[in-house]
Order: structure tokens, then sequence, then C-alpha cells
């Protein structure tokens, strides 16, 4: 867990850098997912929609993959895709060994954060929220 | 106890009354409410009655008397399918039990030979086809061009797929049916009417940045060859599209590489390598492409990879890149496909491996030379226009018969009569062949095979 960031019940994490969120997976995520092998990222310009219940393959940023499952990555915030960690292409892998730094996945600028902050968790409550699903 | 009713339901009435109790039905028929009573049988289906063993025998044997083989007959028909020699060693390997009943080989730890055999099956098409990546087989042909055509899409985001106007009438429906759930948009190029070769300039024209993918056969379906397989190489790539070739593997012994030309993606047919006409199938959809992330990343089927073990230096053999497929991927796999043709890719794999390049290039120029004979032949019979297209052709051509004053259909009955397949009629899918056929010429067929022909025409001909 880390402070200062925001996290969604997907497993996402956003962080704040001036009119730009930055956007990747929890640590808890790469975990279960266990080694990555390949990180299909989205294309910057792409639309991104803040996760609400319903799930659909149109606000999908991207997916994770390793080597036994796939997992669609959902965006924290609305907005589009200004950047991506195209280091990721080469070293899929720092999703897991650095899944707060150098594995980001890309960066939002979003629409509306200060609205749509407010439906993440801080890191506490993540925290709790993780109990919760043991 | 004992039987009730039917001999291969062994279920007692005890037993049944008791399934019945344990789902709370009165009765069987109560199963059936939910289909309405006026459109429900009431009476027993008016079937024959049981046969004996013997009787069954007789009655298939008398049924299946009708057909007529064409290793029972003179055939020159082709046209998707196409007749070669299968030497006996091909069928006594792969009936082997370790291939016939491996059928999935999800675990390597128990199934290394039948992964190997697919993995040199996937090595032999990369080095036939110039590309550096097979899967380990599609459905077939028609199937792989489907994958292809959504691959395309898939790869370039792009939404409309490009064919050739000549291309296999089954084959464009297959692909119909592929694009249909998607959306995509498939366009049509006219040829130029003397040598079939695609009208490159009606090509450049629709090659906007909506075009995923370009695809030619080589050769087509009407058995001659592309030649400016550069220049639509170029025009594809220049628009940002993918470039897609379908073939027969078996005249890429002779014929140049897809992959020496720019082909990005690869596909075709894989009977002729090894594996039965049987009636039209079961067939081999070979699929390939370049090693490209982006491309193998989106690339539909199973794909069986080399490693090494962990402890020592033997090689390995496994699926690779699952993530792709349904069984993880679930609805956002990249295809509908989680099977393959195992058996007709190791018998492919069989074949080719006994023939090596030279073999191959000996069919290929075999096949070549007799149809070219073939063509030459028929050209002096009377009213005859051999080939329609003015193109080299492979093992294929057509026959256009508007002169001879008498009608295909009766032509080729009077051929069948004397125990030969004419050409396969051209008439419902490209009716502005006029009265046509495409005939079928490969290294199975003798000169005296050719002269048989011919003679028998001159003979129906007067």
């Amino acid at each position: 867990m880390r402070e200062g960031l925001y996290y969604s019940k997907d497993h996402e994490w956003v962080k704040l850098e001036g009119k730009l969120a930055r956007v990747g997976v929890t640590d808890y995520a790469q975990h279960k997912l266990g080694d990555v092998v390949y990180v299909e990222l989205p294309d910057v310009g792409k639309g991104a929609m803040q996760l609400k219940e319903k799930k659909s393959k149109e606000m999908e940023l991207g997916a994770v993959e390793s080597i036994k499952a796939v997992s669609a990555v959902y965006s924290p915030l609305s907005g589009s895709v200004k950047e991506v960690n195209s280091a990721l292409n080469e070293r899929p892998e720092l999703v897991n060994t650095s899944p707060y730094d150098e594995g980001w996945i890309c960066l939002l600028e979003p629409s509306d954060p200060h609205v749509e902050i407010k439906n993440l968790m801080l890191a506490n409550e993540y925290a709790e929220f993780l109990k919760s699903l043991k | 106890m004992g039987f009730v009713g039917h001999p291969y339901i062994p279920n007692t009435r005890e037993i049944r009354e008791q399934m019945l109790r344990e789902i709370g039905v009165a009765s069987v028929d109560e199963l059936f409410a939910d289909i309405p009573a006026k459109i429900r049988l009431r009476r027993k289906l008016k079937l024959p009655g049981q046969m004996s063993e013997l009787e069954v025998k007789r009655h298939v044997h008398a049924i299946l008397s009708r057909n007529r083989p064409f290793t029972k007959t003179l055939s020159f028909m082709g046209g998707g399918v196409w007749p070669h020699q299968i030497p006996s060693h091909v069928k006594e390997l792969v009936r082997r039990s370790e291939f016939l009943t491996s059928y999935t080989p999800y675990q390597p730890e128990v199934s290394q030979g039948m992964l190997q055999a697919l993995f040199e099956y996937q090595s032999m098409i990369c080095e036939l086809t110039g590309m550096d990546v097979a899967n380990s087989s599609m459905y077939d042909w028609s199937t792989s061009l489907g994958e292809a055509a959504l691959m395309c899409s898939r790869v370039t985001g792009r939404r409309k797929f490009i064919v050739p106007a000549l291309i296999d009438p089954e084959r464009f429906s297959t692909l119909q049916n592929y694009v249909s759930g998607p959306g995509l948009e498939l366009g049509k190029i006219s040829y130029d009417k003397g040598t079939g070769q695609l009208d490159t300039s009606q090509l450049r024209k629709e090659l906007r940045d909506d075009v995923a993918g370009v695809y030619i056969e080589n050769p087509g379906y009407l058995g001659f060859l592309e030649t400016q397989v550069d220049e639509i190489a170029k025009a594809a790539h220049e628009a940002g599209a993918i470039f897609v070739v379908g073939i027969n593997p078996i005249s890429l012994g002779l014929l140049k590489a897809p992959g020496d030309y720019g082909a990005d993606i690869v596909i075709g047919e894989g009977q002729p390598l090894g594996n039965s006409v049987s009636f039209g199938g079961p067939l081999l959809g070979v699929f390939a492409c370049r090693d490209d992330v982006k491309l193998v990343r989106q690339m539909p089927g199973r794909l069986i990879g080399m490693t090494t073990a962990l402890h020592g230096k033997t090689r390995g053999y496994a699926m690779v890149l699952q993530t792709r497929e349904q069984h993880i991927r679930r609805e956002r796999a990249t295809s509908s496909i989680c099977s393959n043709e195992a058996l007709c890719a190791v018998t492919a794999a069989v074949y080719l491996a006994s023939f090596g390049p030279r073999g191959l290039r000996e069919i290929g120029e075999a096949c070549a030379s007799n149809a070219s004979y073939a063509m030459r032949k028929l050209r002096t019979i009377r009213g005859l226009k051999v080939p329609i297209f003015d193109a080299p052709h492979f093992n294929e051509f057509t026959v256009n018969y508007d002169d001879i004053g008498m009608s295909l259909a009766k032509l080729n009955a009077g051929l069948l009569k004397r125990d030969i397949h004419g050409g396969k009629p051209l008439r419902g899918d490209f009716p502005e062949l006029g009265e046509a056929a495409l005939m079928c010429v490969t290294e199975l067929h003798t000169k005296d095979d050719i002269d048989r022909l011919i003679k028998t025409l001159e003979e129906i001909l007067g």
C-alpha cells in the first residue's frame, strides 16, 4: 500500500500529478496475477471512463497478462490517455517488481477528477477493503 | 425388471420411475409439455423395421456404390481439394495410436511427442511460406481467411477487408459469415478480362485509411498466378494495410514464398500435403505470419513452442501464448477457434519431411507441366478456349465451352458415362465466364490419362 494514491475496487491505483493522473495496478493485483508476461497498452488519445458498477469492453484501458491469466485494466478516472508506459513492451515484469513506480500503465488527462476521486479509496480504506476480501 | 421399449436405452422401468420422482415429474410426456400440442407427433415414426448386421451392410454398400470416387474413375476435379500422391508410410506413421488418439495436448508432461510433431509442422510451414510464426492449424483455408480478416482488423483498428473478385466463392461465403458479427466491410477488386490479374488501379483507389487488409490468392481459385505481387504488397503497405496471401502449399516447392514478396500473413489449404481427398475433408487450415509482436499477439489458434527443460539441456515443447485463447481469455480471446486439425497437421509434417524441398519441387514441376500438357492438348479441340485467362497456371486451369454446340452438363454426363469426371462447372459462381469449367491436373495424371480425356472428348463432340 502506498499513501497519497487513490485506489479502485478493481485494484487499479491513480496518482494525481498536477493536471494529469498516473494509473497502474496495485501490488495486490500483481500478486494475484503472478508473473506478468505482456501488457496491452491503450492507444494515446483513447477516451477513458471511470469504472462504476457495470464493466464493459468499451471501458477497458488495456489488459495485463500473466502466464496463466489475463485481467482487463479499467480506468479509475474518466478522461483521455495522454501517454503510455512503453517500457512495458520490453519489460512487462515491471508490473510485478515495481507496481507503483516503474510499472505504471498510462497517464490520463482526467475530465472531472475532483468529483470522481470521491468514488475511490484512500490507502487505509483500500487496506480495509483487501481485508474484507479474505 | 427388464427392457422398457428401447434397445439402446437400458434403463429399467424402476430406474425411469425413480428418475421421474427425483425431478418431480409424473410422466415422460410431461417433459415435453413446452412443445405445443398441435406440432407434436401423435404416432410412431414411419421408419423401416430393424435390420440384421448383414442387412445393414448390404443396404449401406448399395448406397455407397452409387458414388463415383476418383480412385475408380479418371478425375479432373479440383477446386479447393486436390488429389495427390500419398505414400503408404505417411498413413502408417500417422495412424500410430500415439498420434491418432492424442487430440488435445494441453498437458506437456504427457504429450511431448505430439507437441514436437506439431512444432515440426509449424516449422515446415514457416519454411515453405517464408513466414516466422505458424500456428498448429485452423479448420481449413476458408476459416483461415475469416480469422485473417478479423486479425487484420484487430491489429490495425480498421474495419474493411479487400479481396479479389475471382476469389473461391465458398471461401468468400465463409469470410462473409466471419465478418458479419463484428461488422467488417468487405470490398472486391475487379480483374483484367484478358489476364485475370488484379485491377491495381482500382485497388489503389479503394486503399483508403479504413482498409485493414488486402488479400490475394496465389495460385487463385481459377488456377492462374497473380504476377503483380510486389506492386500489390507495396500499395497495401503504403496504405497501412496488412497484406494477406492465400496459397496451395504444394505449389511452394516451385513458386516463390509469399514471405519473399511482402506478405504479412499467409494462409492456405494444407490438404494436398498428404491428406486424402475423401469427399472433401477433413481439411487443414494453414495460418502463418511475420514475427512482429503486434501480429503474433493477435494471431488466432494454437501455437506450440520449443524451450529448454529447466535442468539439463533437453528440449521441451508446450503450448505458448495461451492467454490469447478462449479457455483463459473467454470472450476477449483472439478467435473463436479453440481446437485445431492436429492429425491432419501431423500428416502434413510427415508428408513434407518425406519429400523434402527437392521432392516438393519435383511434385510442383510435375503438376505444372502436366497441366500445361493438358491445356496444350485441349486447345487442339475445336470450340474450346483453354485457358480463359492468359496467365501462368499451376495445377488448375479454366476451359470455356461456349462454342462446342453442347451444354457443359451434357458433355460432363457423357464423360462420366465413360468413367471420367470432367471439370467443375463454374457458371453458377462466375456467369461472366460463360459455359466454363475448372480442371485440375496433378502429378497423379499420366500422359495416357490426359490423352484418354482428349480422345473421349473428341468422340463425344464428334
